[in-house]
């Protein structure tokens, strides 16, 4: 038996010999299915074994709840606002009666917990088709959220709507793409592998949909479609992606691939110019009084690395409500149970902090650190478990 | 501007590792990035960042205080660009020093101390004074600190402070009649031995005697003061720019003179021998210039909101009571650096109370 897994974004084949020798748990687990839970854990035995599982978030901690645990809600997020990555409105739109059929799939694994489903504007048509889709399931709750850059994040999602990570049972949460595989692997019983990736970027000649398997070689992908000049290929967004080679496959988890220019070109005496033509969170740039426009991005860091001034632009545009200045005075100071308590567990990577910071200092990449630090400094014993 | 990146580039060697000029990297990188901007690039997430920097930020403090210093070199003349020279001269050494002894980069905030010091001493502080008190001001009210960032109180109010404590009889006579007519003092340069001749005490110190300015001079700066806090208009401009840019925050703003003007205008009712007429007061002196240029440095002021209008409140305040009751004439100086002492509390109280909320929702 040889089988694909992911390592850190490489694709790399399973040690077969492991994988026999534990061969039998398999057996033992897949037996239990039927036997404890009935119909509906059959049902999730066949999410799971067809792909579709991939797509089940836990929506505090993001990793892959237990299939046959009970969830307190279900969330389902049509909102994906990473630039350049597909928006879940517009993949509902194209495929409605597949995504209701979906969402009475979902509601077929639950007792009674209810289905939120988050949509950006109540009252626009994409809305009011899904409502009119929806009416007579009465489990499924529309949740009007603003279109920001993240608040779409499940766990921002999941404490808005009051479910605290410190209860018992989990919050699942799946986006559009999740649905529409609950949709094909129980519907037509075929297997959710098949993945709908965006490629787009500003070195992108020609931005896409593609249907693609992970493990599919990015060169491959990507050939004909990039202009000119040195660019960082990112697997996911410009806001929470990682850095990828390109010569390896398609990554599992792979949402979109963003091709970004990088840019070495210095500009003269650059900070005094008007800044027409500067897209800032700030004020401080002439473009503030103009009319919008859409900036060429490229991957430049804009600046020079300071001390924290303070200016406190990154605690207003956290989602999670955090001071990302205060715990990077606690780890500045290595004081990590104090971040524990600035809540930097409840951080959830969006990476606004990190993109605002006039000092240029690297936030996200901070507190995602002391994330993995408190887990394995402060409490080993879960760790463990 | 090829060239130019040519001969940077032709230099650069000299200043890494291994060149003869090692040390002066600092130097070298602080010029370098001056005139170019940063080649760097993002390690990780976020890919694409904010082109705001903290040069950016600095810069729009200095616009912010360009029409006070236009303003104080028609009033005061030429002698102003004299002493924001040595400011500048002095400060900016002592901060390549530090950086060189650091091995850290030159921090762009001297820009806005160096700029800040001369506009807020009186006309004709004697240069050396300058010199001593700018020195004094980054040294211990900065460096000493860990540099800016890291700094608990304003190192321009630190410098002040000290030079009105050490020298208080020169201080006190190095008033001066502001220019008027069509040129005002543009085209002179006051020296020292004239000052006696034109000496004027501020509408602050003669308000106390009972011959308050009257409040248009107030306004449009036509008055003794410091050198570029006399104009109330000029600083009005300033702050509405800074504001309107978020460079300084409008709740500490607006707290310095919100408090100032509720409580002032109370107790002027209640005891109108004791405290004087509230928008008079306003005007007067160095509250508008400290509320928007100095009680709003990021640095020294509470990072949190609530904590910022504590802040406000308490420089209003202060200020309030130090004019109409103390026995100096001015009070915004200490008022400031006595918020500056309490920020850290004030900031420690407020985020304690906003973990306490958060962790309840976890």
């Amino acid at each position: 038996m040889v089988r694909l897994n992911t390592e850190e974004n490489h694709i790399t084949l399973e040690n077969v010999i492991k994988e026999k020798e534990e061969s039998h748990r398999a057996d033992e687990e897949s037996a239990q299915i039927p036997a404890g839970t009935g119909t509906k854990g059959a049902t999730r035995g066949k999410l799971l074994a067809l792909g579709a599982w991939q797509f089940f978030y836990d929506a505090h901690t993001g990793s892959v709840p237990d299939p046959f645990g009970s969830p307190r809600a279900v969330i389902v997020s049509s909102i994906s606002l990473e630039p350049f990555l597909a928006r879940g409105d517009v993949q509902i739109a194209k495929r409605l009666s597949s995504f209701v059929r979906g969402l009475s799939h979902l509601q077929s694994l639950l007792e009674y917990q209810p289905i939120h489903l988050v949509v950006p504007h109540m009252d626009s048509p994409l809305a009011t088709r899904v409502r009119e889709a929806v009416r007579g399931h009465a489990w499924v709750k529309l949740v009007e959220l603003p279109m920001r850059h993240g608040l779409e994040d499940f766990s921002v999602i999941a404490r808005s709507l009051g479910y605290k990570q410190q209860d018992e049972s989990p919050v699942w949460a799946l986006n559009v793409a999740g649905v529409l595989a609950v949709d094909r692997t129980l519907t037509m019983s075929k297997p959710a592998t098949v993945r709908i990736i965006s490629i787009g970027g500003p070195s992108v000649k020609s931005p896409c949909h593609l249907k693609a398997i992970p493990g599919y070689p990015i060169k491959k992908i990507l050939s004909d479609r990039l202009s000119d000049g040195p660019a960082r290929i990112i697997n996911g967004g410009v806001m929470k992606g990682e850095t990828m080679d390109g010569w390896l496959g398609l990554d599992c988890e792979c949402e979109g691939l963003t091709v970004v220019p990088e840019s070495a070109d210095r500009e003269f005496l650059g900070f005094m110019k008007l800044g027409g033509d500067r897209q800032s969170y700030s004020k401080c740039f002439a473009s503030s009084v103009g009319a919008g426009f859409a900036e060429r991005l490229t991957t430049a860091l804009r600046g020079e690395q300071r001390a924290c001034i303070a200016c406190n632009h990154c605690e207003e545009v956290c989602p999670s409500g955090l001071m990302p200045q205060l715990i990077h005075k606690y780890l500045y100071n290595d004081e990590l149970e104090e971040a524990e308590w600035a809540g930097t567990d409840m951080c959830s990577g969006c990476g606004l902090c990190s993109y605002v910071c006039p000092s240029k200092i690297e936030l996200r990449a901070e507190i995602q650190a002391a994330k993995n630090r408190i887990e394995h400094e402060l409490h080993p014993e879960e760790v463990s478990e | 501007m090829k060239w130019l990146l040519h001969l940077l580039e032709a230099f650069r060697p000299l200043f890494e590792a291994d060149g003869k000029l090692k040390s002066l990297k600092p130097l070298f990188m602080a010029t370098d990035r001056f005139f170019f901007s940063s080649p760097a690039a993002t390690r990780g997430a976020p890919h694409v960042r904010d082109p705001l920097d903290v040069k950016r930020f600095m810069s729009m403090v200095i616009i912010g205080l360009l029409p006070c210093l236009l303003c104080s070199l028609y009033f005061f003349g030429l002698r102003v660009l004299a002493m924001i020279a040595v400011s500048y001269a002095v400060g900016g050494a002592i901060e390549v020093m530090f950086a060189i002894i650091r091995k850290e980069e030159i921090n762009e905030g001297f820009l806005v101390t160096g700029l800040i010091f001369p506009l807020i001493l009186p006309p004709t502080t004697p240069l050396w004074m300058v010199a001593a008190g700018i020195a004094f001001g980054v040294v211990v009210g900065k460096e000493l600190f860990g540099g800016t960032g890291r700094n608990l109180f304003n190192p321009a109010l630190v410098g002040r402070c000290f030079l009105l404590l050490s020298y208080p009889a020169a201080m006190s006579k190095s008033w001066i009649m502001p220019g008027s007519g069509l040129w005002g003092r543009l085209t002179q340069y006051v020296k020292i031995a004239e000052v006696d001749a034109i000496s004027c005490a501020t509408p602050l110190a003669m308000a106390k005697e009972g011959d308050p300015a009257p409040l248009w001079n107030l306004f449009t700066g036509h008055v003794s003061g410091s050198v570029g806090e006399t104009s109330a208009l000029a600083v009005i401009l300033g702050g509405m720019f800074l504001v309107a840019t978020r460079v300084a925050n409008w709740r500490t703003v607006v707290a310095v003179l919100g408090s100032y003007i509720v409580l002032g205008g109370l107790l002027h009712a209640l005891f109108p021998e004791m405290f004087g007429p509230v928008i008079w007061h306003v005007m007067a002196g160095s509250l508008l210039f400290g509320a928007v240029f100095m009680a709003t440095d990021p640095v020294t002021s509470p990072a949190t909101d609530g904590a910022k209008w504590a802040f406000g409140i308490l420089i209003g305040v202060m200020t309030l009571m130090i004019r109409n009751i103390g026995g100096y004439a001015e009070g915004v100086m200490f008022a400031i650096l006595m918020g500056n002492i309490f920020a850290p509390i004030l900031d420690e109280v407020v985020i304690r109370r906003r973990l306490r909320r958060l962790n309840l929702e976890r």
